[in-house]
């Protein structure tokens, strides 16, 4: 060590900078929370500083874009009837075996023809053992059966996390906590 | 005898039959003591709030939220879910002085608040002439409490906090009592209010003339009231709770209060003696002073309690970023670094003052008002600053690094000598088997 280092070092020590600084930057953190929340996409307010905590029931927290949580069975936007046509290759395609699919054939008027048509019966999906990993999704050749944003999956009871044709094309009703 | 402000409105409202010593002795006494301990214990339990949202906002985090808006009705439910609490007495505990020890934790920091001088005017409880002296002393018995408190535990834990916290107060007490001689050298009196009385006089906050003597002085605060980074007698991570690992239910509650109001207590003098007590200076001050008395005294409560927070926020701001010493350390700091600082500080405040009063011949730069020693006019007040920041500050970090300087690595190579020694030793003799 120079004698010039030396002496850098007993005045920072005299004055006890490095206190000093540890004591900024908490400060800095201090004021930062006192002011601002942290930016979600680190736009306008400083990604790293400022209240990193979301009063989660009381308020949504954002989730990435490619999030994958509760199924969903699409509707026909405009007749409203399900897009399923009982095809079986999302069940087949599950690894964990967590989809039930149940069809019958059915004389259907279509087009002032009388058909005869797979029509879905039952469509049961095991939440449980799901493990969101979207290959149902990619099989249906219909886009019907699909992966959503909401993640709040939790229920009293085992039975609760099989998710019947009537939750997954309607959801689930969630209780809004507001206080 | 005809008294101004509150005081004097209630023995006009009191009938005649009370007697006036009655009524200015006792009766007036007691509401001031219940008002300022209701303040004063609000205020704890808001500190426990206080401490928990500023720890959480300097981790970018909220603190309490549910209780209330913002978490404000916190303190109420924890001291609700405290009192509920089963009270555990441990089965081989000494329980007498398990029951004492947290009762005596607590009526040390208690007793203490009579002393402290609110504000100005009617606004001190009391004015006794050994006051500074009083505190101190009770804030040791505070630690007492502590130490009982620890050893009645019959448990590990408690016993080697109660162990470090009488080492703590032993090697910190010194240091402290030393640097608050400093200011005194210049108030010439004990008494609280006659120290910010003295400050008044002299137009300065004692913080000037002794920076030194307030480094020693907020360190050792910080010390004695276990905050951290000196916080070893309760240090979570290896006695998990420390003294009171044994406690809990409204015991516990008993030592938590305690240790806030002694963080108020030692606040509260270092605003007195040091940040000009309720002093708020300025042409409004004393136009208020000569004019409305009752108005200056509301105005220099709130402003004493305004620096007792300010100090209180510093303490939490200190805790939520220092890490903790280490046992050695601590002792390393309170007997190599800040008892010889604070001796140094009392011995070159002593140089500057007898300078002062002998030079410039003729128009000294200090004066002896009587009961207390001013520095009168710009020059006399920028030689005693400027005497002590720069001359009395450099000289005692040079003088006490070069005493220090080989101390510590002189043990350290001893011990590494001593262990290479043994271990030739060692290998010698497995080599002559």
């Amino acid at each position: 060590m120079s004698e010039k280092q030396g002496l850098k070092d007993f005045i920072s020590r005299l004055l006890l900078l490095d206190l000093v600084k540890g004591l900024i930057v908490t400060l800095k953190y201090h004021n930062a929370a006192l002011v601002q929340k942290r930016g979600a996409t680190g736009q306008g307010d400083d990604p790293l500083k400022g209240i990193y905590t979301k009063q989660y029931p009381k308020e949504r927290p954002i989730v990435a874009e490619r999030f994958r949580g509760a199924p969903r069975l699409n509707n026909d936007p405009e007749t409203g009837e399900t897009l399923c046509i009982a095809c079986n290759l999302c069940a087949l395609a599950c690894p964990e075996d967590c989809i039930n699919v149940g069809s019958e054939n059915r004389e259907v008027m279509e087009g002032g023809k009388l058909k005869k048509k797979k029509v879905l019966t039952v469509y049961t999906f095991d939440t449980s053992r799901c493990m969101f990993c979207n290959l149902c999704s990619e099989a249906c050749p219909t886009d019907c059966v699909e992966l959503t944003q909401n993640f709040e999956l939790a229920s009293y009871t085992r039975i609760g996390a099989m998710w019947d044709r009537e939750d997954l094309e309607g959801g689930r009703a969630i209780k809004q906590y507001t206080s | 005898m005809q008294i101004a402000g509150p005081a004097g409105w209630l023995r006009s409202v009191l009938p005649q039959s009370i007697s006036d010593s009655v009524v200015y002795d006792v009766i007036w006494p007691l509401i001031q003591i219940a008002v300022a301990l209701f303040i004063v214990m609000t205020l704890v339990a808001y500190l426990t709030l206080a401490e928990r949202k500023i720890s959480a906002w300097i981790q970018s985090r909220m603190g309490p939220m549910r209780v209330g808006p913002w978490g404000l009705l916190q303190p109420a439910a924890d001291g609700l879910k405290l009192l509920i609490k089963e009270d555990i007495i441990p089965l081989l505990a000494d329980k007498a002085v398990f029951t004492i020890a947290p009762i005596v934790s607590m009526v040390a920091a208690i007793t203490v608040l009579v002393i402290i001088p609110y504000g100005a005017g009617w606004a001190p409880i009391t004015d006794v002439n050994i006051a500074l002296l009083f505190i101190l002393a009770f804030s040791s018995v505070g630690t007492l409490g502590i130490i009982l408190g620890g050893w009645a535990s019959n448990s590990k834990y408690p016993l080697l906090g109660a162990l470090r916290s009488s080492a703590q107060m032993i090697s910190y007490e010194v240091a402290m009592g030393l640097a608050l001689i400093g200011p005194l050298m210049w108030s010439k009196t004990l008494s609280m209010v006659g120290i910010v009385n003295a400050q008044n006089g002299d137009h300065i906050w004692y913080v000037f003339y002794q920076p030194l003597g307030f480094l020693i002085y907020f360190v050792c605060a910080l010390a004695e009231t276990n905050r951290a980074p000196f916080d070893l007698p309760e240090a979570e991570s290896e006695l998990t709770g420390g003294f009171h690992t044994e406690y809990s239910g409204f015991r516990f509650s008993l030592y938590f209060i305690a240790e806030y109001a002694a963080m108020f207590t030692v606040s509260a003098i270092a605003v007195t003696v040091f940040l000009g007590g309720w002093d708020f200076g300025g042409l409004i001050g004393h136009f208020l002073a000569n004019t409305h008395q009752n108005v200056y005294t509301v105005i220099s409560i709130i402003v004493f309690f305004g620096k007792v927070l300010l100090l209180l926020w510093a303490f939490m701001w200190f805790r939520w970023t220092f890490p903790r010493y280490r046992y050695d350390q601590l002792m390393d700091v309170g007997w190599k670094w800040l008892i010889p600082a604070s001796l140094a500080n009392i011995v070159l405040t002593g140089v500057w003052f007898v300078i002062g009063i002998s030079i410039p011949d003729g128009k000294p730069f200090l004066k002896n008002y009587g009961t207390y020693i001013a520095a009168p006019g710009f020059p006399a007040k920028a030689y005693v600053i400027g005497s002590a920041f720069l001359v009395t500050i450099t000289l005692t970090a040079i003088l006490l690094s070069s005493i220090n300087k080989h101390s510590r690595d002189f043990n350290l190579r001893t011990q590494r000598q001593l262990q290479l020694q043994k271990r030739a030793e060692r290998l010698a003799e497995a080599g002559n088997m």
